[in-house]
């Protein structure tokens, strides 16, 4: 709200695109300070069974917001739903997918969320062959989540689980 | 950083990104992950992985690629120093990022990889032309 309170206060351009300058400025300011910090919730730590705090950059949930209302839900609902109440969790993600060079510690939580959003927003079933995960790497930060096939065995975990993943805690 | 309850989040994401409007393609970078999320269509898809890079995202209702993950970007680069000049400041295209993944992989003599690998190229084919046609740029700065 920074901008807003600079407006109203005296601005130092005279004409209409020199304000429209001025607010844009503040704007971009405004927006840099603000996607450059973190929003933290609560998911469940699975060596404890208590909740612990995880973060996400308001920077990716404003990347979440190009993609329309579908996914928008999906952050909101789907994905903190599975970080409290998952099926799974895995750790050490090195020899796959979303592994990182410090790649041991990550951890990938899996789970079926009660419905699934469709792109337009409208909530549908979750077709039996997908499974919900969320990533969130060493410092609890989540930094991404989507649907994927199931194992053909266990409905609630992702194909090929036993290879992808070091170790399950849950 | 802000602290919320669970039904706080989703208030605040809705507020944070419930009023935008949808893009038609998007190509983010995160820094957490090191990755960069690619989607060329605003539809519902599943993953699948196709290599130590890519993750690919098939549309649910066509079966199509229409979008991909490219994770440890910073490292990838790191191990091809050349693949530097992709980054332009702070920049880097998508499709440029594909061809030089798929550059950088080496078929397998075995005939069971080398069909993998036809199947990998097609792929990569997919996303280079999805990447194309939406001039897909990630700002890694």
């Amino acid at each position: 709200m920074a901008f807003l309170l600079a407006i109203s206060v005296e601005m130092p351009y005279p004409t209409c695109v020199g304000r429209w300058l001025f607010v844009r400025k503040m704007m971009d300011q405004e927006a840099e300070t603000t996607r450059r910090e973190y929003l933290a919730f609560e998911a469940v730590d699975p060596e404890t069974g208590k909740n612990h705090r995880v973060q996400i950059s308001y920077d990716r949930l404003h990347a979440v917001a190009e993609r329309g209302k579908g996914f928008v839900f999906e952050a909101a609902y789907s994905l903190p739903h599975i970080l409290l109440k998952p099926t799974a969790v895995f750790e050490g993600l090195c020899s796959e997918d979303d592994e990182d060079a410090r790649g041991y510690g990550w951890r990938c939580y899996c789970g079926v969320p009660p419905c699934r959003y469709q792109a337009n927003g409208e909530e549908s079933e979750v077709p039996e062959n997908r499974v919900f995960l969320a990533f969130v790497n060493t410092d609890w930060v989540v930094y991404n989540w989507r649907w994927e096939p199931t194992d053909s065995q266990k409905r609630n975990l992702p194909t090929d689980y036993q290879r992808r993943f070091r170790r399950s805690l849950i | 950083m802000t602290m919320v309850s669970d039904e706080g989040f989703a208030k605040k994401v809705m507020q944070i990104a419930g009023s935008a409007a949808p893009c038609k393609a998007s190509a983010y970078y995160d820094r957490e992950g090191d990755c960069i999320e690619f989607l060329a269509r605003n539809e519902e898809f599943y993953a699948e992985r196709l290599d130590d890079l890519v993750t690919v995202y098939y549309s649910e209702a066509t079966g199509e690629v229409i979008g991909s993950l490219v994770k440890g970007v910073s490292r990838f680069v790191k191990r091809h120093p050349n693949l530097a000049i992709l980054v332009r400041a702070g920049h880097v295209r998508l499709s440029h990022l594909f061809l030089a993944g798929l550059l950088c992989e080496h078929p397998d003599r075995d005939k069971l990889q080398i069909v993998a690998y036809e199947k990998k190229q097609q792929v990569y084919r997919d996303l280079l032309d999805r990447a194309e046609e939406t001039q897909a740029v990630a700002a890694m700065a």
